[in-house]
């Protein structure tokens, strides 16, 4: 759907010719509409996803005399925007996390550090993960999920929640090492 | 397994593709934009023209249709509330009305208000969204659903229900309700020989099979049809965007009819012929006394008309939705409340 014309552009080019002509703002969805579907799909289903969308690129577009024009890449601004949007559905969310531990996968469910022992896969993780999940706090998951789900560099998040990247790696730490005491701490890898 | 990696496996596991609904985001976003556009400062050019195009629309519906179809000799008036009362304040309900060949249901595309006060001046045009929210729509078929979009109207209860709706949520009464059928502006428009239009760029819809050069052109009839229906290569499927374009055309076509009129009055009579048909009025025109209305009209000129979108916003409960500013939208709907 994107013109030729608008796909040689970067998104800052075209945020920046949207202030003249706002429907051309329309091609910065054409691009991250999907991506950050897929993204908010898995934080709050199909449903929720939709309108959380339909919601960013509004905010966005309500937003884009604020851009920082000197950052080529929107996605970061846009991630930060959803990211927000889906604090609303914090409560949802969790919930979503909590059914899926309910919802056993293979066998019966043993404690985390028997299956952890046993070499977990990640559907028979599934339950001890999205408990954990369903109790970080926002601000830590919202970091752990902006990297391991929305591929998101550090420098990215930073950008995305507007906060230092020290903060960035601080959280993630502390997110992480939940997610491992949940597992069972036994996972060898350690990530600086 | 590392635990960024299984936490990532979940994140898989979780993922939808989006469905082609997601496009209806990209609508509420088009709106928004034309929104900003049109309240932008600097912009009231655009409203001017829009004000303009809706003069003609409106002409096209209320004056030139009728009073070319009444020929012959004026008899006293009818049974119809226009007729009865032709120099009186009227509100009249436009409906452009999208029935598709393959679709079964007709569909209301384009939904304006128009108050014509009693001196034919300061006559006021306002678009409904088609998204629109309205308490309970009072007709049959379609009462007791709760909040519906005001498009549910036509689709389930025909114009009449529209019309119904309508004067709920305004607390106005329309004397005529007008449905335009989008098909019949093929034949209207090879009636005419083709109308001109002026395009700023040049438009290429392969979707609408729709593809016209910058500038002046002449478009027929199945040129202009793919012209007002074309969605997403112009404006960007919005739907202000689109009414607008389509009222835009319906000033062409008026300015091609008046031409037509005086130079080439048996294609002006062809014309006619289709144009009656593809207009549908409730109460039914009664042709012979549309000619004593048609006559007050003529000190109206397009600068008379004043275009305008109701006042909405996002639905609070669906921001899919648009909901009514109340506050606005009494401003709005006072001067048809005679």
């Amino acid at each position: 759907m994107t013109t030729p014309t608008t796909a040689q552009q970067c998104d800052a080019d075209l945020i920046e010719s949207s202030l003249a002509d706002p429907e051309a703002f329309a091609a910065l969805f054409d691009r991250y509409a999907a991506m950050l579907f897929r993204y908010v799909s898995r934080r709050l289903g199909p449903e929720a996803a939709e309108d959380v969308v339909g919601e960013t690129f509004l905010a966005a577009f309500s937003g884009r005399r604020r851009y920082d024009l000197a950052q080529r890449d929107a996605r970061p601004w846009l991630f930060g925007i959803a990211t927000k949007q889906v604090a609303r559905h914090h409560r949802a969310e969790a919930a979503r996390y909590r059914a899926l531990r309910r919802t056993p996968v293979d066998g019966p469910v043993e404690g985390p550090a028997d299956r952890v022992a046993a070499g977990v896969t990640a559907s028979a993780s599934r339950p001890v993960l999205a408990e954990a999940l369903a109790g970080l706090p926002r601000r830590d998951l919202d970091v752990l999920l902006l990297v391991a789900w929305g591929d998101l560099a550090y420098e990215e998040v930073a950008r995305a929640l507007d906060i230092p990247v020290g903060t960035v790696r601080s959280r993630l730490n502390r997110a992480r090492r939940k997610v491992r005491a949940a597992l069972g701490d036994t996972d060898p890898t350690e990530e600086a | 397994m590392d635990d960024l990696e299984l936490i990532r496996d979940l994140g898989r596991e979780l993922e939808h593709e989006p469905a082609p609904s997601l496009l209806r985001q990209r609508e509420r976003l088009m709106d928004a934009a034309a929104a900003g556009w049109r309240r932008g400062p600097g912009r009231w050019t655009l409203f001017g023209a829009v004000a303009a195009v809706a003069a003609a629309a409106v002409t096209a519906v209320a004056i030139v249709v009728p009073a070319a179809l009444t020929g012959g000799d004026a008899r006293p008036a009818g049974m119809d509330i226009t007729a009865r009362n032709p120099g009186n304040a009227l509100n009249l309900l436009v409906i452009g009305s999208d029935t598709r060949p393959r679709v079964n249901e007709a569909r209301s595309d384009t939904i304006v208000m128009v108050h014509v006060p009693a001196d034919r001046k300061n006559i006021r045009a306002v678009s409904v969204p088609r998204d629109l929210l309205v308490d309970d729509i009072p007709c049959r078929g379609v009462r007791g659903k709760g909040r519906a979009p005001i498009n549910t109207s036509f689709s389930l209860g025909g114009a009449a229900c529209t019309r119904m709706a309508l004067e709920s949520l305004t607390k106005a009464r329309f004397d005529q309700t007008v449905v335009v059928d989008f098909n019949g502006f093929k034949g209207m428009v090879d009636a005419l020989g083709g109308v001109d239009i002026t395009l700023p760029q040049a438009v290429s819809d392969p979707a609408a099979k729709l593809k016209l050069p910058r500038g002046k052109q002449r478009l027929d009839g199945t040129q202009a049809l793919a012209y007002v229906r074309a969605r997403r290569s112009l404006g960007g499927g919005s739907d202000i965007v689109r009414v607008r374009r389509q009222l835009q055309f319906m000033e062409a076509l008026t300015q091609r009819a008046r031409e037509q009129q005086r130079r080439n009055p048996v294609r002006f009579g062809r014309f006619l012929t289709v144009a009656a048909g593809s207009v549908e009025a409730t109460p039914r025109w009664d042709l012979r006394s549309l000619r004593a209305l048609a006559g007050t009209f003529r000190d109206t000129g397009a600068e008379d008309v004043e275009f305008a979108m109701l006042p909405v916003r996002a639905a609070p409960e669906d921001s899919n939705r648009l909901a009514l500013d109340p506050a606005a939208a009494e401003r709005t709907f006072a001067p048809f409340r005679r």
